[in-house]
């Protein structure tokens, strides 16, 4: 027998999915920062949601990206690195972009965290495609780059951190590279 | 026993009952402090589990002792019809009240247990104070009797020279397996992820592994692909927050994208699950989206500026043919 209770869950988890249903196959998910006439092939008009990740540690790239679209009049809508997997799981994105660094016939050097919506795109038959970067970046950073977060310390003292900034993306993950 | 010879986590058990007060550990404070928060009432339990200062097993911990708190605020009295029908109404409201606190974890079926119990006492014309209260003292002692069982079971797991990577937040029990690693002279590595926007990977995970002693580093959440490509773990462990009768789980935002990337990569994935029945698959959960301002500022900091929108789902799900192994224990 449904409760009041159960029927206020489902209220609940109705809105959420009616909400997302109205971007279901929209999202544009951005991942880095191209070179500033990239983000003049983004498609115009209503219907597209562009997505971008917040790119741990720096926050860098989702700083400077937001600052393009914004001023392209594009809002964005970000989101942690953690989240591209439920955007695929509930069938939101349309295509994926990534900024890539050098590329060849066997793949692509992209900033980390390429490989994760590679993979995803493989399985949800989501186009992937790469962009140039506007700068280049270092392979590792620093261990305590991961320590913090807006410069408040987040992890416990004498910690170890691994901090890769770059990974190579094989070709079989990538739709389209772009020059 | 050997049970004894576990090193216990703070986060193992994060919720205790003394006299009127459950006093609650505030994981949003760690590493920095160790405190706990005084719960005195529903509504006050409500507040620290909405506010996410406990989460996993100790939104569990929280909902069965909010009972022992209200059955105690109630004062004495329960074996008259008129006195156990009032208290019967105060477990309902209860229930009611704290099933609608968040949505993804499944509070109803918690709760249901409480006043099914409830129920039962006032069947039998047994005094439905002493019976709730004794059923749900007996019922956790036997919850931590299987948790720790498990913990055995994840050490067993743990072979020598493994290197697990891990997401948000165990609740103790993979800091407390670590520790039986290194009892039994077996060498492990475990990779933590930060776990944004509340870095539970960083705060608790991170911090607890390395108290229980074990060799830990902390990454990126966007890292997980790079470590398993240069196969630098060989098993992930994580924990859940809901399962479903056809073996679907709800995890920590984050958990689906690794599952992904360890079937790909063929890394065995097992995950710590609580089975039920309630939800079909894993489509039927409802997810919780919170507030973009919890990601979007930290510390009432913005993260990024402009006029940016946020999407925050707290949870994701993973379909049952991810998972190499559920090891679980049986909370009915």
């Amino acid at each position: 027998m449904s409760t009041d209770t159960d029927q206020k869950a489902e209220d609940r988890a109705s809105a959420q999915d009616l909400a997302l249903k109205d971007i279901e196959g929209s999202v544009i998910l951005i991942q880095g920062v191209f070179k500033p006439a990239v983000f003049n092939l983004l498609p115009k008009g209503n219907g597209n949601e562009v997505f971008v990740m917040e790119g741990r540690p720096s926050l860098e790239s989702a700083n400077t990206t937001c600052q393009e679209l914004l001023g392209r009049k594009i809002r964005p809508t970000l989101i942690a690195d953690n989240m591209a997997g439920f955007l695929f799981y509930k069938r939101l994105v349309k295509e994926v972009w990534l900024s890539y660094q050098m590329a060849d016939e066997q793949g692509a050097l992209c900033q980390i965290g390429g490989l994760i919506l590679g993979v995803l795109g493989k399985r949800h038959h989501v186009p992937v495609k790469l962009y140039p970067s506007s700068e280049e970046s270092k392979l590792m950073g620093k261990q305590r780059d991961i320590f913090y977060f807006q410069g408040v310390k987040v992890a416990p003292a004498n910690i170890k951190g691994y901090v890769p900034l770059m990974e190579w993306l094989p070709r079989e993950y990538i739709t389209e590279i772009h020059a | 026993m050997e049970t004894k010879t576990i090193k216990e986590s703070p986060l193992f058990w994060p919720a205790r009952l003394k006299g009127p007060v459950l006093w609650v550990l505030d994981e949003t404070l760690i590493p920095q402090k160790l405190k706990y928060i005084k719960v005195r009432n529903t509504k006050e339990a409500v507040d620290v589990i909405r506010k996410m200062k406990t989460r996993a097993f100790g939104q569990f911990l929280v909902v069965m002792q909010t009972f022992l708190l209200e059955i105690n605020n109630v004062g004495n009295g329960g074996t008259g019809r008129g006195p156990s029908l009032r208290l019967l109404n105060k477990i309902q409201k209860t229930a009611e009240a704290l099933n609608n606190s968040r949505p993804t974890f499944p509070f109803a079926e918690v709760t249901s247990i409480v006043v099914r119990w409830a129920r039962q006492a006032i069947e039998k014309k047994i005094d439905i104070r002493v019976f709730v209260t004794k059923s749900i003292e007996g019922y956790l002692a036997g919850i931590r009797v299987r948790r720790l069982e498990r913990v055995r079971k994840i050490a067993a797991l743990i072979k020598n020279g493994d290197s697990i990577l891990t997401h948000c937040n165990v609740s103790g029990e993979l800091a407390m397996a670590a520790y039986l690693c290194r009892q039994q002279n077996k060498q492990a590595h475990f990779f933590a992820t930060e776990t944004r926007p509340y870095f539970q990977g960083s705060k608790l995970t991170a911090w607890e592994l390395q108290r229980m002693g074990a060799d830990v580093t902390l990454v990126a959440d966007n890292a997980v692909g790079s470590l398993m490509a240069d196969k630098l773990i060989n098993k992930v462990i994580v924990g859940s927050d809901r399962s479903c009768a056809n073996g679907d789980f709800a995890n920590k935002i984050g958990t689906y994208q690794i599952a992904v990337l360890a079937k790909e990569f063929g890394i065995p994935f097992y995950v710590l699950t609580q089975p039920s029945d309630k939800v079909k698959t894993g489509r039927d959960i409802p997810v919780e989206i919170r507030n973009p301002r919890e990601l979007l500022t930290y510390l009432k900091r913005k993260v990024v500026s402009g006029v940016v929108s946020g999407f925050y789902p707290g949870f994701d799900v993973v379909p049952h043919e991810l998972i190499t192994k559920a090891i679980a224990i049986d909370v009915h």
